[in-house]
């Protein structure tokens, strides 16, 4: 009884669960993200008026989608895996198995949605005739695979504290908040004072954020040494993650 | 394929003191820093046992003895503080309720989600599912969310997924104390056909009654430490008769603020003493004796009982019924002394009672007994052999 055999089960129900008796069922996922979508394009363009420095700029609004759709997936993944183990305590505590597909598949099951969001969204405003670069989306969708290794890393990690420290879960949603302020979902680095703009790049966000929008808006450059970075900080996110996981793993029933 | 399918070395579980938030921060650092915990609450403790294929234990003690930790440790629930766990073969457990199943989802999907867990494939399943749904029987409430089900309706459920797998070792904690009559009959009669197939059963139970039935052995757990295991009519009956003693103390301790006038000294059977059961042939000779301590020298009333196992008396009679008066030895000791030729009951686990009174036989000052196992092989029915001859043989028959 592996991992891989038992994830898509797994996955597959969290799926369900999560908008089963929503009168939308799976629209949600795609309508939930639109809502946030409308609230930010009215408060960043119809109140600040907020403009992209740069003469090709592209519009607020393509922008925004580039940068956020990704962000939620990260942010929503690891909001939600962070809890999953104390979610299951009552299957934990009656069948034996591996832990770690709890965690994968609230992971899984956010970027599968919010990808398809994604995806729904970029082609829409393609078709809308809002300058995306469509022929690069296949490209831009393989950044999710670093992005969700990432963000499992931090769930593997945040799960298995979250056994010990119950505080976690109300922490981590203000924790994400801060982090996707401090990343550049909203402005550019540009928008930044010229001191601020390095600070950034500690922000493993902030790649993911650039490259989407250089990708498929052409809106500044790709930077193959900086991907490699990523991945790096990815892997490395992953191996921390699971190490905490494997150790503190087999004393989960002890505290649930 | 191995004979050996569990063994336990040393096994021993501790469960940390977590009571307030601060604790579950000291025992994450602990964790991290590989350190012991210190003040951790001992649950289990050194148990060391091996179950081979085709073998049915019994798993007894009273509650927090340990029983469903140690059954949480083999099935793999639970990582032991000390010592090793080895299991060579699939598992299947139905430990207390819910057998893990998520409120939310109906029946059906638990039932999918369940045999997921325990790797079976989307067509097996399909194969499968309409014989658990009819060893369920739980009509339409199969398509109801669990948490509608009644405690009942879940273990049904659990018996019959866990029951369609058939696994190689068989653990349920509880499981038929939950059911009805007639659910407790049908997953009584599917133990009874996996155990004849080669199955191998661990079950946790607090009816001796289905453990006697079940079981060939069984493990006595107490305080965390195994109290005895070996064969099911010996271990029940010590278990039985320490929890006996253990109420007999509790009643004994206002016994002795009245001051107690006569007491009883252990039991020997047949010249055997300690706390076993004896054992005897059956229509052998048991002679039962124990000391009498008379405070004030006055002679004591004595009587002697037997017991099934399951509490129905056999006979019982005292000195003063058949008009006997016990003698004093030099240091003012009395001694019950009772023989019964040929104890005419049949095979089982019995009970020998030997209680005390006061002269007027009106209040019973101490009880005590011991075991005792009847050996030998019978299809007679009832308690005891009645002398007996049809008249419509030729042979003389007798018994």
């Amino acid at each position: 009884m592996n991992v891989a055999k038992l994830a898509p089960h797994f996955i597959a129900r969290e799926l369900r669960e999560r908008y089963r008796g929503s009168f939308t069922g799976f629209g949600w996922a795609l309508l939930q993200p639109l809502l946030q979508l409308a609230i930010y394009s009215f408060v960043f363009v119809q109140v600040f008026k907020a403009r992209l420095p740069g003469a090709d700029a592209p519009g607020y609004v393509p922008f925004l989608v580039v940068g956020l759709w990704p962000w939620a997936a990260f942010s929503d993944a690891i909001a939600r895996a962070t809890s999953s183990i104390q979610d299951n305590a009552g299957l934990i505590g009656k069948v034996a198995l591996p832990r770690a597909v709890l965690v994968l598949a609230p992971c899984a099951a956010s970027f599968l949605l919010h990808m398809a969001g994604f995806v729904a969204i970029v082609v829409a405003l393609a078709l809308a005739g809002k300058g995306i670069l469509l022929a690069w989306l296949p490209v831009a969708l393989l950044l999710y695979v670093p992005l969700f290794v990432l963000a499992f890393g931090f769930a593997l990690a945040l799960a298995a504290l979250q056994v010990f420290v119950r505080d976690l879960a109300q922490v981590i949603g203000q924790a994400l908040m801060l982090m996707m302020f401090l990343s550049p979902v909203f402005y550019t680095r540009a928008n930044l004072p010229a001191d601020w703009q390095g600070a950034l790049d500690l922000n493993p966000f902030t790649f993911y954020a650039e490259s989407f929008r250089s990708l498929l808006l052409g809106y500044g450059d790709f930077d193959l040494h900086r991907l490699l970075v990523a991945c790096a900080i990815a892997l490395v996110a992953l191996a921390a993650g699971h190490w905490l996981f494997r150790r503190l793993d087999p004393h989960f029933e002890d505290f649930l | 394929m191995s004979r050996l399918l569990v063994r336990t070395h040393g096994l021993g579980k501790s469960y940390p003191r977590s009571h307030r938030s601060a604790d579950r921060l000291r025992a994450l650092g602990r964790l991290l820093g590989g350190r012991a915990d210190p003040d951790a609450h001992v649950v289990l403790h050194d148990v060391t046992l091996d179950v081979h294929r085709g073998e049915s234990v019994g798993i007894i003690g009273a509650n927090g003895a340990g029983k469903s930790t140690l059954l949480k440790l083999i099935t793999g629930v639970l990582t032991p503080t000390r010592g090793t766990v080895e299991v060579h073969g699939d598992v299947g457990a139905l430990l207390e309720l819910g057998a893990g199943f998520h409120l939310e989802y109906s029946g059906r999907d638990n039932i999918a989600m369940a045999a997921a867990l325990r790797g079976l494939s989307a067509r097996e399943l399909e194969a499968r599912l309409p014989d658990i749904i009819a060893f369920a029987d739980i009509g339409d409430y199969i398509d109801e969310p669990v948490k509608h089900y009644s405690s009942g309706m879940v273990v049904r459920l659990g018996f019959a997924v866990v029951a369609s797998l058939a696994p190689d070792l068989l653990i349920t904690d509880e499981v038929l104390a939950v059911g009805d009559e007639s659910f407790q009959r049908k997953c009584v009669r599917w133990m009874e056909r996996y155990l004849a197939g080669g199955g191998t059963l661990l079950l946790v139970s607090h009816s001796m009654y289905h453990i006697q039935k079940l079981c060939r052995r069984a493990l006595w757990l107490r305080d965390g430490t195994v109290a005895g295991y070996g064969d099911v009519h010996e271990i029940t009956q010590a278990y039985l008769a320490w929890h006996e003693r253990n109420s007999a103390t509790a009643g004994e301790a206002a016994t002795a603020r009245a001051g107690l006038e006569f007491s009883l000294g252990t039991i020997e059977l047949n010249g055997e003493g300690g706390e076993a059961p004896a054992s005897i042939a059956c229509g052998g000779r048991l002679h039962v004796r124990a000391p009498i301590v008379s405070r004030d020298g006055r002679v004591p009333i004595a009587m002697v009982g037997l017991v099934r196992a399951d509490g129905t008396p056999v006979y019982g009679v005292s000195t003063e019924m058949d008009g006997v008066t016990l003698r004093a030895d030099a240091d003012g000791r009395y001694v019950a002394d009772v023989a019964f030729e040929g104890l005419p009951v049949l095979p089982g686990s019995y009970t020998v009672r030997l209680h005390v009174l006061d002269p007027e036989g009106v209040r019973l000052f101490d009880t005590q007994e011991r075991g005792l196992v009847v050996r030998g092989e019978s299809r007679e029915f009832g308690l005891v052999r009645l002398d007996h001859r049809w008249a419509a043989t030729q042979e003389r028959g007798h018994g």
